[in-house]
């Protein structure tokens, strides 16, 4: 007997996450099926530096994402409550040993060229997404068939509960497009931006705009907008996003009405933002602030000395520096978000909260510590990170560490960090996965910076892996991030806010994980 | 005798076989600085979170990890056939992209040039006049405030009193001319008058100290006492004598306008050459950074050619010494 429409059920009960959680409406603008739309318009966006490339399969960088998500769709995503819901896929159904996962798809979708979306389409497009790496770690070598023109099959190598979660992946997403496009592909992506989105992309100008219009023939379905899932409809004509790179020329351009939106507000321009009664200010939580250690090299591959390193800092005024008031931040030792409930836990809290400056120094002392040099990376670009660095020096130098603070660009920091004789430590921020599973820095097969290499941790992601429920998977998650918090491979500092700002006239508007821009609209 | 033409002709031919070693110096130094410089054109273009492997997996398909030296030779063959490479980021020729950006680079340089001699010459010539003055002094505290006052800030404090204040100008943005002339000047006239006020400071200063080396000299004392009138000994004898340093510094000027707008055209966000510069080195995309950095060291020695040749318009002297 097979299971019908697969997970939804099961993860309708296991994965009930709050609305609010990373998605969040503007609290100034009604819903937009309450009120009389006019459709039509162009949505003018300060977006900072354009994405290079839109093809989402490539990688999990956010100016990717969050404009990808517009034109492109995938077979599921989900929903406000983090279930794995049909999106291309009309239904889907697994065997009853999990092997096999049947899609049905919506028939009569087209994609932005004309052509109608058929199963070589899907097929194409899952193989070239499948090289990635998140897609590879978890579907393995499993292999798409075409049952007919409208059936597609995924022979799964490991079955497991979370394969769903990663087909319905929201950063490096499975987007599906036309054979002919992922066959034209290189290393560096597909060379056409075709979707079955409800916008299209028309054209993009090097740092100057990136321009998507309305995808008239888009079919929507018919069931109510939540989260990436549900009716999509295309109120705006146009979107333009604009090239600025200046953070206060976004805050400027929006006060003086030249843009309509801006997706990151930085915080130093709250104020301006709250003394202005035409803007509105959006706050969702968005991820964690992390501090990576190199355990490959150095002092800080001596797990007692990172055991001092967590006592001496003070967490509160380092998220304080970095994102300026409580109201920005939580103190947190989660490596999921609080509103993930299904995935929540704060194992490891008295570890996160054992700040004991003189405890760490003579933890130091016992550790062998003998004033090697810490070098710590840090970017300018990214002013989180890099307050967060220069409050960590002072705080190990008080307990006797000798701290080095190098400053670089963010592409050398990017190169360096992969270099275990380059540097001790460096911040870095990670959006909120939907699985633990997807953070990098947890297993040791993915030697990502910092080289995490732990057995313990290790296991409990295999058992993570293998569980049949979401009850055993969080019971395992639950020890994986009290091991965490005992060897402190990392650091979770807190969890992070992100402020969007628009123009009190748009309406409707809910970010989830990133923008959405369709059942959204401009008051006239 | 040989022509005048023939002499001009013969004079640019020389300047133009001048400009080979540079750029091939500009070259060389460029590629290694560039490729000896950390960063990873392969890790920026997949993101903080892929993993070791993905990122040496796209340098291979790439073919950054070829040997420099390799990398070096097949992008310098490349120049000898006049192609700069393709950018594997933006997906386009990298003499493609230097045109596209420097459309709106043009039209900023010269409204600011323009902008600048505007209010400089006159100011010049009036302090010079003045001489020790109130009204000397203070335009020669508000050149020395144009000269130290960072690009960014008096950026933003225009944009600050003119588009969020009182609303009259677009905060930022760029449109192209064929948007209509209005459309496209009211998006430069701030970041033009930012820029322009800068190179403005320097040209007064030049004109004020070159105008009062010339009227301290003694044809210009005859003139006085024949009783030229004070406009034509100031314009006519005085000003075409004293122009030559200030066109040295109009160059100059106008070469750094072409690569110096990249503060001006990050705070307005205007799609030129400099912003292309600056993204080029935030992603590492060594096609365009090399190929933008070899036409930006054309355009000013192109620049400076043009300056010396108008030297002989302004001053027949200079005409004089190159046919001898």
């Amino acid at each position: 007997m097979k299971r019908k429409s697969s997970y939804i059920v099961t993860l309708l009960l296991l994965f009930s996450v709050a609305l609010f959680g990373c998605s969040s409406n503007n609290s100034n603008a009604p819903a937009a099926a309450e009120t009389e739309i006019t459709p039509g318009g162009t949505l003018r966006i300060a977006f900072g530096v354009l994405p290079t490339s839109l093809d989402p399969h490539l990688t999990t960088a956010n100016a990717i994402t969050h404009t990808a998500r517009q034109i492109f769709e995938s077979l599921v995503t989900l929903n406000s409550k983090y279930e794995v819901v049909p999106m291309l896929a009309e239904s889907f159904e697994s065997s009853e040993d999990g092997k096999t996962v049947t899609f049905k798809l919506r028939k009569g979708i087209q994609f932005h060229n004309g052509k109608e979306m058929k199963a070589e389409d899907v097929i194409a497009s899952m193989e070239k997404w499948q090289e990635g790496a998140t897609a590879k770690a978890n579907l393995g070598n499993s292999t798409w068939e075409a049952a007919d023109e409208y059936t597609v099959i995924l022979h799964v190598e490991t079955p497991s509960f979370l394969l769903m979660y990663t087909l319905a992946e929201l950063q490096q997403f499975p987007a599906i497009m036309p054979k002919e496009v992922i066959e034209g592909a290189d290393a560096a992506g597909v060379k056409e931006y075709i979707g079955t989105g409800p916008f299209k992309f028309v054209e993009m100008r090097p740092n100057q705009y990136l321009h998507f219009s309305k995808f008239e023939e888009y079919k929507p379905l018919t069931t109510p907008a939540d989260g990436m899932s549900g009716e999509k409809i295309a109120y705006f004509d146009d979107i333009y996003y604009y090239a600025v790179p200046d953070d206060s020329t976004k805050v400027n351009g929006l006060i003086s009405g030249e843009y309509d939106f801006v997706p990151v507000i930085p915080l130093d321009a709250l104020p301006q933002i709250e003394n202005n009664d035409d803007i509105s200010k959006i706050l969702y939580p968005f991820g964690l602030q992390t501090l990576i250690f190199n355990k490959k090299e150095g002092v800080l591959a001596n797990a007692d000395i990172r055991k001092a390193v967590n006592m001496a800092l003070d967490k509160t005024a380092l998220m304080s520096a970095s994102f300026t008031g409580p109201e920005y931040y939580r103190l947190d030792p989660g490596l999921m978000l609080s509103e993930q409930i299904s995935w929540y836990t704060d194992a490891g809290r008295e570890n996160y909260e054992a700040y004991d400056p003189e405890q760490a120094k003579q933890l130091l002392a016992e550790a062998g510590y003998n004033g090697e040099p810490v070098r710590i990376l840090t970017a300018r670009e990214y002013y989180t990170l890099y307050n967060s660095a220069v409050a960590a020096q002072q705080m190990l130098e008080e307990i006797g560490m000798n701290v080095q603070l190098e400053v670089i660009d963010w592409p050398t920091l990017l190169e360096r960090r992969t270099k275990p004789d380059q540097y001790e430590m460096f911040f870095t921020g990670f959006p909120a996965s939907a699985t633990p599973l997807q953070y990098p820095f947890l297993d040791s097969k993915t030697e990502w910076p910092g080289w995490t290499n732990s057995s313990v941790i290790d296991s409990y992601l295999a058992e993570i892996k293998a569980a049949q429920t979401q009850e055993q998977a969080h019971a395992a998650f639950v020890k994986l991030q009290e091991a965490f918090w005992d060897e402190n491979p990392v650091l979770v500092i807190g969890h992070y806010l992100q402020v969007t700002a628009s123009t009190n006239k748009l309406k409707g508007f809910v970010d989830f994980h990133g923008p959405l821009l369709w059942n959204t609209h401009l008051e006239n | 005798m040989i022509e005048r033409g023939t002499i001009l002709k013969i004079y640019i031919l020389q300047r133009l076989i001048s400009l080979i070693p540079v750029l091939l110096f500009v070259a060389v130094v460029v590629f290694f600085i560039i490729h000896l410089t950390p960063g990873d054109p392969a890790a920026v273009m997949l993101g903080a979170d892929a993993s070791p492997a993905e990122v040496e997996a796209l340098r291979q398909e790439l073919g950054l990890d070829r040997p420099i030296i390799q990398q070096f030779f097949s992008w310098f063959g490349g120049l000898f056939t006049g192609d700069l490479g393709t950018s594997i980021f933006l997906k386009a020729p990298v003499f493609e992209l230097f045109v596209d950006h420097l459309g709106p680079t043009l039209s900023l340089s010269v409204l600011a040039q323009g902008f600048a001699m505007l209010i400089a010459i006159p100011m010049g010539i009036v302090a010079a006049k003045r001489r020790g003055t109130v009204i000397d002094q203070t335009f020669m505290v508000v050149s020395l405030l144009g000269i130290s006052l960072p690009g960014f800030l008096l950026a933003l404090l225009l944009s600050l009193i003119f588009a969020v204040q009182l609303g009259w100008l677009p905060a930022a943005g760029y449109r192209a001319m064929d948007t209509g002339l209005w459309q496209h000047f009211k998006y430069l006239i701030m970041p033009a008058a930012a820029l322009g006020f800068i190179q403005a400071s320097l040209i007064a200063r030049m004109t004020r100290s070159s105008m009062l080396d010339v009227l301290s000299m003694n044809y210009i004392k005859t003139a006085r006492a024949k009783g030229v009138k004070d406009i034509v000994i100031v314009y006519k004898h005085a000003l075409r004598n004293a122009f030559i340093p200030i066109l040295t510094v109009i160059g100059q000027t106008f070469g750094n306008l072409i690569a110096g707008t990249v503060v001006i055209e990050s705070v307005f966000s205007i799609p030129g050459v400099g912003q292309l510069l600056v993204q080029s080195i935030i992603s590492r995309d060594y096609a365009v950074l090399q190929g933008v950095v070899l036409l930006i060291a054309a355009s000013y020695v192109l620049i400076n050619l043009i300056v010396d040749l108008l030297y002989g318009v302004v001053d027949p002297r200079v005409r004089l010494s190159r046919r001898s």
